[in-house]
């Protein structure tokens, strides 16, 4: 029989293998990619790199040679951040609205949670079929913004729900003993304490607005987000472009995380005085 | 009534944006979908006669049946590597990085990938697939092989190894959250009544982290069955999901047929969730 204490180290060691692999499963395309974006102009997709040089990342700026791709990114920034505060403020009314347990909540739970298991491809081909009987037409900033919500909401909300679920309920009572008024309550107490959960609201509501692709690949008109020109892409020759893309998007993305970890912990550590 | 007590016509007023959203942008377009599968005509016209024709059509060609059966199929596979993967990842983060220092950088090593775009994800898989591509070149290099091999790019292979890196995380999240809620006290009971660490796993641990290995399995079900990107970029043309045909009928107009495997695609999706939904009460989660 092998020792108690022995035999926990070989779990942790077999276990800790897996994470290790597994991480380097994670990483290593993201870092190949990065490195291959780097290759000299005769350069192709795959090792060897032909020399390094900032070539493809030049290429992008060129309009002729690929769609220009600043237009729709600077759309999929706009969608995304009006993506992040509809999210909140919307999940933060429903969860508030949820903790009184109204009748038809429990319906009201699945709809919403409707949102993450509909497939999204198919919400886009619903809303093009409606938009098409109606003779309306399709944008990023109407008929996809609509559909990038329907999946950004649910994790806000679910967000909210959790936060309310550990919400220390006699706190808005000593409020509301003190008279203070059911609105003022809202703002002095509730919310500044749920704040950092708004915030993850939010940061549901840009990421994954941001990075849609399934979701617009109907309902989005001529003027396309930037996930969809790269999903263009796909059916084309590959190019070391799209490597430089894909390098510089993921770093707007990273930077989108770290603005709001930042905001996060401001939040965190003016509530805790 | 109590003033402390949260009053009904504040909460349907609260209720009602989030509500009338997903009503009008999810639930209409949705049963318009299915709708308009039933249409007998191809003429994009409300007054249409309906006919189950559409779906005759669809379950008499092995062709179509067949993409049915391998999005099922795949779901499933991806279901039990994801599982199996996932659960690993969430008991050595819980119960065997003792550091909070350790525990945050690996958090933030495992979730930073997970948070770039999964067609970013999807387009830095194909360098490593093709037959000049990193595996290859690896194996060629440790001398494994010595002719490269063409099982990676447009095969099955490539999309479940590329799938595995973007959903195995789906199935940690939830564990490692129903891990953390475990006291610590009931597996050391067991311990002291002399259960073998095997049996404290399976008896104890094991069944109160279930609700987080169903909702884990719960995400990782949706996202593959709902996934044509990665069957579009590393399968090629050669291997579709109902995803993939979806998009193949809307594109050379076939809307009404279009529509009928979106019907179908949601129907296998309802049903799987229901199954899984039968374990455990997803709203209890969160609840201290």
């Amino acid at each position: 029989m092998i020792p108690w204490r022995v035999r926990q180290r070989l779990v942790a060691a077999t276990l800790g293998t897996v994470v290790g692999l597994f991480l380097l499963y994670q990483w290593l395309p993201l870092l190949i990619m990065a490195v291959l974006s780097f290759t000299g102009p005769e350069g192709g997709t795959t090792f060897p790199m032909r020399g390094v040089s900032l070539h493809w990342y030049g290429e992008l700026f060129r309009v002729q040679m690929i769609d220009d791709f600043k237009p729709p990114m600077a759309r999929s920034v706009a969608l995304a951040l009006a993506c992040s505060i509809t999210t909140a403020t919307l999940s933060v009314a429903a969860a508030q609205a949820m903790r009184a347990r109204f009748r038809g909540s429990g319906v009201y739970f699945y709809l919403i949670l409707l949102g993450v298991m509909a497939p999204g491809l198919l919400v886009g081909f619903g809303v093009a079929l409606l938009a098409r009987m109606f003779g309306l037409g399709l944008a990023w900033y109407s008929s996809t913004f609509a559909v990038h919500i329907v999946w950004t909401l649910p994790f806000g909300f679910l967000t909210m729900l959790a936060v309310f679920n550990r919400f220390d309920r006699r706190l808005e009572e000593a409020a509301l003993t003190l008279r203070a008024t059911r609105w003022t309550t809202f703002w002095r107490i509730t919310f500044p304490l749920v704040l950092p959960g708004v915030i993850g609201a939010g940061l549901f509501g840009f990421t994954l607005s941001y990075d849609e692709f399934a979701r617009s690949l109907f309902a989005t008109g001529p003027e396309q987000t930037l996930p969809l020109v790269i999903y263009a892409q796909f059916d084309r020759q590959l190019q070391p472009t799209l490597y430089a893309i894909g390098t510089m998007t993921t770093i707007v993305s990273l930077g989108a995380v770290t603005v709001f970890a930042l905001l996060f912990r401001l939040v965190k550590r003016r509530n805790r005085i | 009534m109590s003033p402390l007590r949260e009053r009904a016509a504040v909460s349907y007023v609260l209720a009602a944006p989030g509500g009338l959203w997903m009503l009008v942008a999810l639930v209409a377009p949705t049963l318009f979908i299915a709708w308009v599968s039933f249409w007998a005509s191809r003429t994009f016209a409300l007054s249409n006669a309906l006919t189950l024709a559409n779906y005759v059509k669809f379950f008499t060609r092995p062709a179509y049946v067949r993409v049915l059966g391998d999005t099922v199929e795949q779901a499933i596979v991806m279901m039990l590597i994801t599982g199996v993967i996932g659960y690993a990842i969430a008991y050595f983060l819980v119960v065997h990085v003792r550091r909070p220092a350790f525990q945050l950088a690996l958090f933030l090593l495992l979730v930073v990938p997970f948070w770039t775009s999964a067609l970013i994800r999807t387009i830095a898989w194909i360098p490593f697939l093709g037959v000049n591509g990193v595996i290859n070149q690896a194996l060629l290099l440790l001398g494994i092989v010595d002719r490269p091999v063409e099982a990676f790019l447009f095969t099955r292979t490539g999309i479940t190894l590329a799938q595995t890196s973007f959903y195995t995380l789906l199935a940690t999240g939830p564990v490692v959250y129903t891990l953390r809620n475990i006291p610590r006290s009931l597996p050391e009971a067991a311990q002291c009544l002399h259960a073998t660490p095997l049996r404290v796993f399976w008896r104890i641990v094991f069944p109160l982290t279930l609700p987080g290995v169903v909702i884990g399995q719960i995400l990782v079900f949706l996202n593959v069955m709902a996934d044509f990107a990665t069957a579009q970029a590393i399968g090629g043309h050669k291997l579709a999901f109902l995803g993939n045909l979806v998009i193949l009928l809307y594109e050379s107009g076939q809307l009404t047929f279009a529509a009928v495997v979106g019907v179908l695609l949601m129907i296998a999706m309802l049903l799987g969730v229901a199954v899984l939904l039968k374990v455990v009460d997803i709203r209890r989660l969160g609840a201290p």
